[in-house]
């Protein structure tokens, strides 16, 4: 990509400058060695909901690099909720931290991560081929910058024996079947919970296939044109609105990802979207609770399609890694079936490859409640789809811009304004005049 | 050569002797006021130009580029300011920011004399209520922003509980639920958290205020609020006016608990410069565009360390 030819600077000429104006020499840096083999390697890693999946890397994996290669693993975890992502970005700023890590929302740190295409298709052809949604995110410029782990899929999270009460045998087939199960649970005291607020996951997973299954996307295909600004958009917000004010609990417009497991697990809500960890944490601690917890598919909408949307993992390698070969080597070791297999496995499919080789895995058997995340990764799109995932993008997702279109109409603006106000937002990010 | 100036010279001698000239001379030039003072000042003028003026004038530089997470950055002169003065978040987060201290200040100012007032009185186990009032202040603004979370829980917090326990309401109030709800509720743990700063500060000033001056009003037939209005009050502004102005300060530049509570929804509704600050910039990965968010709110500190000095001084 060629860049326009205007002056450019960087941190290091900030830094230049400074010096320069203050007369001080360069403060002594310390190159770096060149070693011939990295003591350790640094891999910094959200941490995850499902405990067994931490300790099997840290227990099973690490031990075995380091008894085979000499190299130690330094897991670094991460605390879960979106605090990732100023972590990391800190890191890149500073050129230091992990070497290996897990790439959240990695269209910002893109030109910091090395090609990793050579890892990428080794694991392709060996699992049976990738989900093409996922090449959105990790292949820039025909390069894969990133080899994806897995998706954390997001789908209903319901409280069957309410539904059951409320003489709703199966799960809503369509949106429009969704808001009058709402309306009738709420009627009975236990309303919907479909988050809204400034968090990272569980409002993008319903608002976007939602957004989409009316028919309108955010932007057009190749990210050059808004396409919010539109009808079905229009008719989108309404119902939205209408769903908050019937069939939800008046906080959600104000939840961050982890408010809707709490309501969920203190019976406030009888729904919610969200990964299984709202199942796995009642089967641990609230064991009534976890016999009645039940899982499906987003409805589908007035277009007739259903979707998901992607809470993908990938893992790249840092450019400023001391010793990027060393790197990339425990990144493929990773993927190879002797390690990979059983740790998708330890994490009991919360996180999902996006591999074709484990459509049939035989752990999605193991919890039939699980399914419908299995299905997931079928109708499941990056939140930038059809445009690709990139640094726009990311100031889309990071400044909430079509979670605050809807949580605007749920306090009383009008479907115009929200929508005006959205599409001017974009155009700003994108740079469209 | 005279005889004194030989004596004299046999003694300097004999002192190289036993303490070695560079010790000696090291010791007498440390000890002149000028140099010593420098010396004493340099470590911390040194830190706080690395960790306060660095990230200063970085941000400043940053503010007129381009400049996204690894990337080069692009010189852009005052673009990400005119972006800003058309963005309608950065205008309702300025207003967000001016209500959320104007009101808490004066929450905190009113609360924090009253409780000063109170404490300035004799009462059994006064240590320890001093004690326990400052808790607030004490415990990490994180930690208690999450048990402000419980206690605002639609179902199951102690306000709505108490609230409907108590059969004041049917259903309890969506603390956070609704953009206007949510600004009171920030605006409530930002002032519990403030309280204890006031509450203490004006304490100190009322014990500096000399018994007599009280007990010659009351002889002159002030009653007690005779004896506030026109003793206390004017014995206490120069340390309301100094802990007021550092209170608007910190308010202002609020960030933790917002972010924790509410991460600035819902809708914007409490997002803070502050906050939207660090969402363009850690979040969006806008460097320039977040670092002008956060300059715009240094022309209000300079104002207030303006009338800080200028007050200090005339005093």
């Amino acid at each position: 990509m060629t860049r326009p030819a205007q002056p450019q600077a960087s941190r290091r000429d900030f830094l230049k400058l400074a010096a320069g104006a203050t007369g001080v020499v360069g403060a002594p840096w310390i190159a770096r060695n060149v070693q011939a083999k990295p003591i350790s390697i640094t891999f910094a890693r959200e941490s995850s909901y499902v405990k067994n999946f931490d300790d099997h890397f840290l227990k099973v994996m690490a031990p075995a690099y380091e008894k085979e290669m000499g190299i130690k693993i330094e897991y670094q975890i991460q605390a879960a909720g979106g605090g990732a992502v100023p972590q990391l970005v800190s890191m890149v700023e500073n050129r230091s931290g992990a070497d290996v890590a897990w790439m959240q929302q990695e269209w910002l740190y893109r030109d910091a991560l090395v090609d990793v295409s050579d890892i990428a298709d080794y694991v392709g052809k060996t699992y049976g081929g990738w989900y093409d949604a996922i090449k959105l995110l990790s292949v820039d410029n025909g390069k894969w910058k990133t080899v994806p782990n897995s998706n954390i899929g997001q789908c209903m999270v319901y409280r069957k024996d309410w539904f059951d009460e409320a003489g709703i045998k199966k799960f809503p087939e369509t949106w429009d079947e969704f808001m009058e199960a709402g309306i009738k649970l709420k009627a009975k005291g236990h309303p919907f919970g479909m988050s809204m607020g400034h968090g990272f996951a569980d409002n993008y997973s319903w608002l976007y296939p939602l957004l989409w299954s009316y028919g309108a996307t955010v932007m057009d295909k190749d990210g050059k044109k808004v396409a919010l600004d539109a009808s079905e958009t229009a008719r989108a917000v309404d119902y939205v609105r209408k769903l908050y004010k019937e069939a939800c609990i008046e906080d959600c417009i104000g939840w961050l990802d982890p408010h809707n497991n709490k309501a969920f697990l203190t019976s406030q809500i009888s729904c919610t979207n969200n990964a299984y960890s709202i199942m796995v944490s009642a089967k641990r601690d609230l064991p009534d609770m976890g016999k009645v917890i039940d899982h499906a598919l987003n409805p589908k909408g007035p277009t007739g399609q259903r979707y998901h949307s992607l809470v993908p993992v990938t893992h790249g390698v840092f450019a400023y890694s001391k010793d990027v070969q060393a790197a990339k080597d425990f990144l493929k070791w990773t993927f190879e079936p002797k390690q990979f297999k059983p740790w998708i496995a330890s994490g009991d499919m919360y996180f999902a490859p996006f591999l074709h080789g484990f459509d049939k895995a035989p752990e999605w058997d193991i919890e039939p409640r699980v399914k419908p995340f299995q299905k997931v990764l079928e109708t499941g799109k990056l939140t930038s789809w059809p445009a690709p995932a990139n640094k726009a993008h990311g100031a889309v997702i990071n400044r909430w811009v079509v979670i605050d279109m809807f949580s605007k109409a749920c306090t009383g603006a009008p479907t115009k304004n929200v929508i005006a106000e959205a599409v001017s937002q974009l155009k700003q990010i994108y740079g469209i005049a | 050569m005279s005889r004194v100036v030989e004596a004299s010279g046999a003694r300097a001698l004999a002192a190289r002797v036993h303490r070695p000239f560079g010790l000696h001379r090291l010791r007498e030039l440390v000890e002149r006021e000028s140099i010593y003072s420098w010396l004493m000042l340099t470590p911390p003028v040194l830190f706080l130009l690395a960790f306060l003026g660095y990230p200063f004038f970085y941000g400043v530089y940053l503010s007129f580029f381009r400049r996204e997470v690894a990337g080069p950055a692009t010189f852009v002169g005052l673009h990400n300011f005119v972006i800003l003065a058309n963005d309608p978040i950065f205008w309702q987060s300025v207003g967000n920011t001016v209500k959320f201290t104007a009101v808490a200040t004066i929450l905190k100012a009113s609360g924090g004399l009253a409780m000063a007032l109170v404490m300035n009185q004799n009462f059994k186990m006064k240590s320890i209520t001093r004690a326990l009032l400052l808790l607030p202040f004490i415990v990490p603004t994180v930690l208690s922003t999450v048990a402000w979370q419980w206690i605002y829980d639609p179902g199951l917090g102690l306000f709505n509980r108490l609230l409907v326990v108590s059969g004041l309401a049917t259903t309890g109030v969506s603390w956070l639920g609704t953009p206007m709800m949510a600004m009171i509720s920030v605006i409530i743990v930002n002032t519990w958290r403030g309280l204890p700063f006031f509450g203490i500060s004006i304490l100190a000033g009322l014990q500096t205020i000399p018994v007599e001056l009280h007990e010659s009003a009351t002889i002159d037939g002030a009653g007690t609020w005779g004896r506030f209005r026109y003793v206390t009050l004017p014995a206490l502004l120069p340390v309301l006016f100094i802990v007021t102005t550092f209170s608007i300060i910190l308010t202002f530049f609020d960030f933790q608990l917002v972010y924790v509570l509410t991460g600035g929804g819902p809708a914007n509704g409490t997002h803070l410069m502050a906050t939207y600050a660090y969402s363009l910039s850690m979040g969006a990965g806008q460097m320039g565009l977040g670092s002008a968010v956060a300059l715009s709110m240094v022309p209000v500190l300079g104002l207030l360390l303006v009338l800080l000095t200028v007050y200090v001084r005339k005093d």
